[in-house]
């Protein structure tokens, strides 16, 4: 994957990089973000219109631009893709390749700069320090800042009553399932009619979370868009958090760095998934 | 594997504060003893823990969907 | 391979909350929220979610439909609207107007709302008007 990756160190090196891409057909298009009536909104760029290239920014929103790569190479498997990443994104990358939706060799990537930390001075990424809660919140829920110790240090009711708080306000808009970047099972758990069904509301409180939760063990990457997209605030990326440390304490596997295969895959040491349309064609 | 699977369920459920009401263990169908010392230990230890807190929750009416 | 997101605003509610539509080789197939916009920052509910379906489904209707002898048979606007003109005329003559009401929506527009009220009123002649949030 390194010499399909390249570090943009300027918006106008990253310009150039995509023009050049595009003309000498070593990438199909580009996906990136262009500013469009006042908002960064993710574009697809072609060689069709190379001028537009001029307008393409790292964007100061984040959207899972790699779930609608993945998208794309459904219809289309031979593509050439080319897109921006941040390191969430990379990770999601690495998932998606492992679980076969997408082809690294047909994936070229230009990273650009993350969220600030002891490593990266520089950034880009909105996801920066997160707004910390009101005291409200803090009073009778989970707070989405807190640290899993701080969890952990409440007793078993406490613990079970602030969660149950937390999971009870869920509105089933299936926001968390719908944006998630390593979401792509064409037959989703959370609308099965036996397990959960459709329909009814408010859903089964907590078996709606616990099985998402359990279905993210093996593929969660921890890039926090499912918290961003939940209208009510559940702090859902505290709770793949966790199921991120069972899985590493418990199987050893590093989501989103492991090569390897998930522990998880239903199918025994190999998976044989094939790249299945994510849209409703079926 | 199937132990790490449980492993990480009983976790995942210790974390959300439901813990010890998951079990797991093998027993051959020649084992009948051993199967009923199994099934009535952890029925008492269920006992003592008392119902599932859910089940309080689950008595609450579902509200009507649609509007 | 044709790409595209295109903003828009979701046609549920009142709220209007900013949605981007997938398009791919000129057909919607998907819905994501918009980020950064300053009503729903980049949170929707399950019909915001859903609005490609809604758009392209196949039960949407084409037609002005009447039902007669208990069977739904196409027809076109002058007919449909002369037909649902009339038959308010006798429906009016016969238990007079209070006997129709109006119910508006939060689907459509201020304006029409207006609209909606005012026939309600000064056409049919009754109060009888109502919104759907009310309910």
């Amino acid at each position: 994957m390194n010499g399909n990756n390249l570090r943009a160190l300027t918006e106008d090196d990253m310009q150039e990089q995509v023009k050049e891409w595009l003309e000498q057909g070593k990438v199909d298009f580009f996906l990136g973000y262009k500013m469009i009536e006042g908002h960064p909104l993710p574009h697809f760029f072609t060689k069709n219109d190379l001028d537009e290239v001029d307008d393409l920014i790292p964007g100061s929103a984040r959207y899972p631009l790699e779930k609608i790569a993945t998208k794309i190479a459904a219809q289309q498997p031979d593509a050439k893709i080319g897109l921006l990443v941040r390191d969430c994104n990379q990770r999601a990358l690495n998932v998606l390749y492992v679980w076969n939706q997408l082809n690294p060799e047909r994936v070229k990537t230009i990273s650009v700069n993350c969220c600030p930390s002891k490593l990266k001075e520089h950034a880009d990424c909105s996801y920066l320090e997160p707004e910390k809660s009101g005291s409200y919140k803090k009073q009778v829920g989970v707070d989405n800042n807190m640290d899993l110790e701080e969890v952990e240090a409440y007793d078993q009711q406490e613990r079970f009553t602030r969660w149950m708080y937390e999971f009870e306000k869920c509105i089933k808009c299936y926001g968390c399932r719908n944006i998630c970047p390593v979401c792509f099972c064409k037959e989703c758990s959370l609308e099965h009619g036996d397990l959960i069904g459709t329909g009814d509301l408010p859903p089964e409180i907590p078996i709606f979370h616990l099985v998402r939760a359990v279905h993210m063990a093996g593929r969660c990457i921890d890039c926090g868009l499912c918290e961003d997209a939940c209208p009510v605030d559940i702090p859902l990326r505290l709770l793949y958090r966790k199921v991120n440390e069972i899985v590493v304490d418990v199987f050893d596997y590093q989501t989103g760095t492991s090569a390897s295969q998930s522990p998880f895959n239903i199918l025994g040491e190999q998976v044989t998934l094939e790249p299945k349309p994510i849209s409703e064609a079926a | 594997m199937t132990i790490k699977r449980m492993t990480f369920l009983q976790n995942l459920l210790k974390f959300m504060g439901l813990e010890d009401r998951l079990h797991l263990d093998w027993i051959s169908s020649a084992e009948a003893q051993r199967f009923v010392q199994v099934v009535t230990d952890f029925t008492e230890k269920i006992k003592e823990l008392g119902p599932n807190p859910l089940s309080d929750e689950r008595k609450q009416p579902k509200s009507a969907h649609g509007g | 391979m044709d790409y595209k997101i295109i903003p828009s605003v979701c046609s549920y509610c009142g709220t209007g909350c900013g949605v981007l539509f997938e398009v791919m080789d000129g057909e919607l197939m998907g819905t994501l929220p918009m980020k950064t916009h300053p009503v729903n920052e980049g949170k929707l509910c399950i019909k915001g979610w859903n609005l490609h379906e809604h758009v392209n489904s196949f039960m949407r209707l084409k037609q002005p439909l009447v039902k007669t002898f208990g069977r739904f048979i196409k027809t076109d606007w002058d007919e449909a609207i002369q037909l649902t003109a009339d038959r308010f005329k006798e429906i009016i003559d016969k238990y007079g107007p209070d006997s129709i009401g109006v119910l508006v929506s939060a689907k459509i527009t201020n304006e029409e709302n207006y609209l909606g009220q005012k026939f309600a009123r000064a056409v049919i002649g009754t109060n009888n008007v109502d919104h759907c949030a009310r309910l």
